[in-house]
């Protein structure tokens, strides 16, 4: 094997056409933390890798007020996403989701940009991201496109961008004032581990109690974050009781089709989804509006 | 060479490997201006074991996970292991042989670890040390909350987590809490 070529391109469009004279034989290095072990461990073999480092604007953080959108660069840390305001008020389990990622020498190192492009199942940020119903903007060869974090992660290590394409943009809705959330990572092995299983849930309800919005992704328990639009649905308009909170779990843990690793098997897994899907939906219940009414109201 | 056909006019800066696969890299190594010659894949740990005979960041678990291998990279804690040594061309690196001062004085973190004796075999020493310096950069006085994240990647397999502890909290300016207790 030939040693890589190493590009410092300066702006996103030299970073695609670098990319592009490469047709696929290349690879991107945002933060570096998932690229440098899977080259140590020889699992990529790139003729060229070409950093991010120096191409600039890609480290903001911004609230587009007309679209309703928070705007994280690509290049942004976890660490530095974690802590920053916006984030933490406009999507405070995406903040809850990156801090719990590694150790804090991975997240000041680890990017938002770089752990969807890298589609690792055994992570936290991507469950939540697809909850939010976040998208990513990438830049190829015919310019700019917007791709939702459900259509981009297709599987282990799969997405849908191009050989030539450069995340530089994640698009997050801002959650609606009320809306109740959290992010839940279950370890089985060790506090710093990789999650087992996490849970994203994000719930609103209606004035009269009952579901407005109750969105739901797993993560790091199959190939990609998995949600159920059609038992989301299903469950909107009802109350949110025991017995429907346990149905929905049921729906998730039955369907999903389970990964077996060093951190549980596709059973134990599938019984994991059944109990932190519900307290998942829980620990957002307590945090919604709602509640804190009902708090208000009982002082 | 033969794989570099059609290149954009202005690939930014490229680094093309010599015949030995390497690359060079220019790197502020403890206040002092270095370059090396790395090849493109090797790690910011290797280069500085290898190439500088900077062995005070050391090799552990290897996938970033035990903290052995910590440097500060631009200040922060960064794993060596983790970091690829050609995107560090331009950036200021220091390990623990760059901590004492110029007469040899160690910085008040190294003493307290020596004081307390916050250690048995070592291994993981610099690790803790440095962890500790980059926290104290951003926040002088953290609380015990703090310290115990900023070391959350970092392992002691000999057990001196409650040393350690105390040395960091005499830094910080903190008390052990088992100590009011």
């Amino acid at each position: 094997m030939s040693t890589p070529a190493f590009f410092f391109p300066r702006s996103v469009a030299e970073a695609v056409d670098v990319m592009d004279s490469y047709d696929g034989a290349a690879k991107l290095v945002a933060g570096g933390t998932a690229l440098t072990l899977m080259v140590q461990q020889r699992l990529v073999s790139p003729q060229a890798l070409v950093s991010l480092r120096d191409v600039p604007g890609l480290g903001e953080v911004l609230v587009d007020e007309d679209s309703g959108l928070l705007r994280i660069g690509a290049l942004v840390t976890h660490a530095a996403a974690a802590r920053h305001p916006l984030v933490r008020r406009h999507a405070p389990l995406l903040a809850d989701s990156l801090a719990v990622v590694g150790n804090a020498q991975v997240r000041s190192a680890a990017t938002v940009g770089g752990v969807l492009a890298e589609a690792d199942y055994a992570s936290d940020p991507p469950a939540t991201l697809r909850a939010l119903d976040a998208e990513v903007a990438a830049h190829g060869l015919a310019g700019e496109r917007t791709i939702g974090v459900g259509e981009l992660l297709l599987g282990f290590y799969q997405t849908a961008l191009a050989p030539a394409e450069v995340v530089t943009e994640v698009r997050v809705p801002v959650l609606p004032a009320g809306t109740g959330s959290a992010y839940l990572k279950y370890t089985s092995r060790s506090h710093e581990d990789r999650p087992c299983v996490g849970v994203a849930a994000i719930v609103g309800l209606a004035d009269d109690g009952s579901c407005a919005d109750l969105r739901v992704a797993v993560g790091a328990a199959c190939d990609a974050p998995l949600r159920l639009g059609d038992v989301e649905q299903q469950i909107r308009g009802r109350r949110l009781d025991g017995a429907t909170l346990s149905e929905f779990a049921d729906a998730y843990a039955d369907r999903i089709d389970p990964v077996s690793d060093v951190r549980g098997s596709a059973w134990y897994r599938r019984e994991m989804v059944r109990v932190w899907v519900r307290r998942a939906i829980e620990q957002a219940l307590l945090r919604s509006g709602a509640h804190e009414h009902s708090k208000e109201r009982a002082q | 060479m033969s794989e570099l056909q059609e290149l954009p006019d202005d690939p930014g800066a490229v680094k093309l490997p010599d015949a030995d696969g390497r690359v060079p890299v220019r790197i502020d190594v403890n206040g002092r201006a270095r370059t090396l010659r790395v090849r493109t894949t090797q790690t910011l740990l290797d280069a500085l074991r290898e190439q500088l005979r900077l062995q005070g960041a050391r090799s552990g678990c290897g996938v970033g996970m035990c903290g052995a291998c910590t440097v500060l990279l631009d200040g922060r804690a960064a794993s060596g292991c983790l970091t690829l040594a050609a995107v560090c061309d331009g950036t200021d690196v220091r390990t623990v042989e760059g901590l004492e001062d110029p007469s040899g004085e160690l910085s008040r973190v190294q003493e307290a670890f020596l004081r307390h004796r916050a250690f048995q075999c070592s291994y993981c020493t610099p690790g803790f040390v440095l962890a500790l310096e980059a926290l104290l950069a951003v926040d002088p006085s953290p609380d015990e909350a703090a310290i115990r994240e900023a070391f959350s990647g970092h392992i002691c397999r000999c057990g001196s987590y409650s040393r350690i502890m105390a040395a960091a909290l005499e830094v910080a300016g903190a008390t052990d809490r088992r100590e009011q207790a």
